[in-house]
């Protein structure tokens, strides 16, 4: 039932993506162009990775609204290091140090503290981004080291762009970690029950924490695409209407807000859908702010309308139900009466 | 029977915890104004103190609404949004119709915030959208409103009239006209939320939402009524802020759902829904406005309140939750007590 839905919806956003194409295509002959059609996803990468990170915090059944900060906050890092003088890749190796430490507070303080992950990513969400400020004031820095720069921006032959290659092996490792590992399996169980998950012998702590960590470390993979592709950052890089980007393309890609269910290949088709609008929106030159206006309604959209279907399902699956319950009811008293007339006479 | 009745009742745990919440803050908010008198010279001034008074009233009238909203276990995250688009929105019509009274003006503000209130609620009700994710969308999406209709304009004071700017800077009784205002609302809220059986239900449904629907509470109309009100409130914190600074831009605002948030957290208010005070949540306001005013005396760059909000948000929900679990810890174990007590009596007899 549950693999049928799924399969539904990965299939509705094909249909979609197709659509959008074809409605790109009418604004822009150039469109179908295979260097366009390969370059599309290059700017929202690391809204990709960001996602990817959060699709496992919320199959597990938390939330982690603090990505982009903790993207920005280990961002800063970087530009503070090299600006002192630090080799490039040590601070790429400390993108990736700081990311996780940051993800591993807040997991921290909900799995051990046990307080709710919505308040307290809401508290790193401004910790993190007042990291940031902290470290980088009001400056931006740019010009970093080409060679480094190519892994968020450099091109293979002209024409394949490196970051969508390390996207595609990203969205492959996570998907056969969450489908064919028993660490997967356990974030589903955890996201579906969580007492059931711990009575069954889960290590449920250990798992909700390092799922945050885990969000944490792909928030610092982001940030290294993002330091590549733009080759600058600043304090406010990535800040409110990035994260609602990342959290439409995880609800559009079909995981559950409430934990249980979510697919890689659900997130990664979600995400060429959102850049596919974007790009198309940008063709027919609609300001960048009608453009956030759209994918916020499009998030609430995507979550209403599975609400209503899922309130739906349910709603007939206790119609199934209720009317089974019924007839046994009915057939239980006409096997009373029927019993009860006999001894009558 | 009777000893049960003797025992802790919740409501005294609640009282308890409201206390020990109180004093907490207050002890912080005492230490701070101590640091700041020390450490700056014109921190303990009256010029001063009104400069924070009316900082306060911006936030605690935007607080009021926000603390309803987290009391019914869900969250107004646009706010800030909605500062910046009702601000905007209200003196652009004041611009150009000079004439209209500054009272009008301030229903506009407030009928454009309760239009994106009622927008947030219906998605929360309605949709069933989580309230953090349907509000974060509608910041995005009145941000966006905000930048489409301005275009980058600014509201200069020189465009706006006189006996506007006035309402600014008049202090009857020494206090900021926008203070007493906010006082008056803040009072109102306390009233609602003590007394109002509506207001009482707001507690009911943060504590237990599906208790509250089988006790026959209108959950539905309630959450609904309470975004409402944090989106009035928020669009009369917009004519707040071209008041107190003679004018307005496309970015004013942002940010400021995490101050709000931040001081209603800091003063008591439960994240989880059910408990917390409007008391609680103004001396919040207090402390917040207070730091960032002792920030700018000594000089210490703006860019550390991010900071120091958002570790103020963490220090809370977890002391909070440490409290309220210590609480229940503590009353668990007097019932237990009485429950022994009461037996044993049983065996005497």
């Amino acid at each position: 039932m549950a693999r049928r839905t799924a399969t539904r919806w990965e299939v509705l956003l094909v249909v979609l993506i197709l659509v959008c194409g074809v409605w790109s295509w009418t604004l822009s002959p150039f469109f179908l162009q295979r260097a366009n059609l390969l370059d599309l996803l290059t700017p929202y990468i690391f809204l990709g990775l960001l996602a990817f990170g959060l699709m496992f915090v919320l199959v597990i059944g938390e939330i982690d609204i603090s990505g982009c900060s903790m993207m920005a906050a280990s961002a800063a890092v970087f530009a503070w290091l090299v600006h002192g003088g630090t080799n490039v890749w040590l601070a790429a190796a400390a993108v990736l140090g700081v990311a996780t430490l940051l993800g591993l507070v807040n997991g921290l303080l909900v799995g051990i503290l046990n307080l709710p992950s919505l308040a307290v990513t809401l508290g790193t969400l401004a910790t993190y981004r007042g990291l940031a400020y902290v470290i980088l004031r009001g400056n931006v820095r740019t010009g970093f080291q080409p060679t480094f720069v190519q892994i968020g921006g450099g091109y293979i032959s002209n024409e394949l762009p490196i970051s969508l290659l390390v996207f595609f092996g990203f969205a492959i490792g996570l998907g056969l970690l969450l489908q064919t590992t028993r660490f997967g399996r356990y974030l589903y169980t955890i996201g579906s029950n969580r007492e059931a998950a711990r009575y069954s012998g889960i290590a449920v702590t250990r798992m909700r924490v390092s799922v945050f960590v885990l969000s944490g470390l792909m928030a610092g993979f982001a940030a290294i695409i993002y330091l590549g592709f733009f080759d600058s950052v600043e304090a406010d890089a990535a800040s409110a209407s990035e994260l609602m980007a990342v959290i439409t393309i995880v609800v559009l890609g079909g995981v559950s807000i409430f934990g249980g269910s979510g697919s890689v290949v659900g997130v990664l088709l979600s995400c060429v859908l959102v850049a596919e609008i974007r790009n198309g929106m940008q063709l027919a030159s609609i300001s960048s702010y009608v453009q956030d206006i759209v994918v916020g309604g499009l998030l609430i959209t995507a979550i209403a309308v599975g609400n209503l279907t899922r309130a739906e399902r349910t709603h007939a699956l206790l119609q199934k139900t209720l009317g089974g319950f019924r007839k046994e009811v009915i057939s239980a008293e006409t096997h009373a009466q029927e019993t009860h007339v006999p001894s009558r006479q | 029977m009777t000893s049960f009745a003797s025992g802790v009742s919740p409501k005294s745990v609640a009282a308890a915890a409201f206390r020990l919440r109180e004093f907490g803050v207050l002890a912080a908010l005492a230490a701070t104004v101590l640091l700041f008198a020390v450490h700056t010279t014109n921190f303990a001034t009256v010029g001063n103190w009104q400069d924070i008074a009316a900082d306060v009233a911006m936030v605690v009238v935007v607080a009021v609404g926000e603390t309803m909203v987290i009391l019914t276990r869900n969250i107004d995250l646009s706010v800030g949004s909605v500062v910046g688009l009702t601000g905007y929105l209200s003196s652009y019509t004041l611009v150009h119709n000079q004439g209209i009274p500054t009272g009008i003006i301030a229903l506009l503000a407030m009928a454009i915030g309760l239009a994106c209130g009622v927008a947030n609620g219906i998605l929360v009700v309605v949709g069933r959208v989580p309230a953090i994710i349907a509000t974060l969308a509608t910041l995005t999406i009145y941000r966006g409103v905000v930048f489409e209709v301005a275009g980058g304009s600014v509201i200069n004071a020189d465009e706006l009239p006189g006996r506007f700017l006035n309402l600014g800077v008049q202090k009857p009784l020494g206090l900021p006209l926008l203070a007493w205002i906010a006082i008056g609302i803040a009072l109102l809220g306390a009233l609602i939320l003590r007394w109002a059986p509506w207001g009482r239900d707001f507690y009911a449904i943060g504590s237990d939402p599906q208790a509250a629907r089988l006790a026959g509470i209108p959950v539905g109309w309630r959450v609904m009524a309470t975004f409402a009100i944090s989106g009035a409130l928020a669009g009369l914190g917009g004519f707040f802020f071209v008041a107190r600074f003679a004018g307005i831009d496309v970015t004013a605002g942002q940010g400021f759902e995490l101050t709000v948030i931040t001081a209603v957290v800091i003063g008591g208010v439960n994240v989880f829904g059910g408990s917390g005070s409007i008391l609680g949540a103004t001396i919040g306001a207090i402390l917040v406005s207070t730091i960032n005013n002792g920030f700018t005396l000594l000089k210490i760059s703006y860019f550390w309140l991010t900071l120091v909000e958002g570790v103020g948000i963490v220090a809370a929900v977890t002391m909070n939750a440490l409290i309220t679990r210590r609480l229940q810890v503590f009353q668990r174990r007097r019932r237990y007590v009485e429950l022994l007590a009461a037996r044993s009596h049983g065996a005497e007899e």
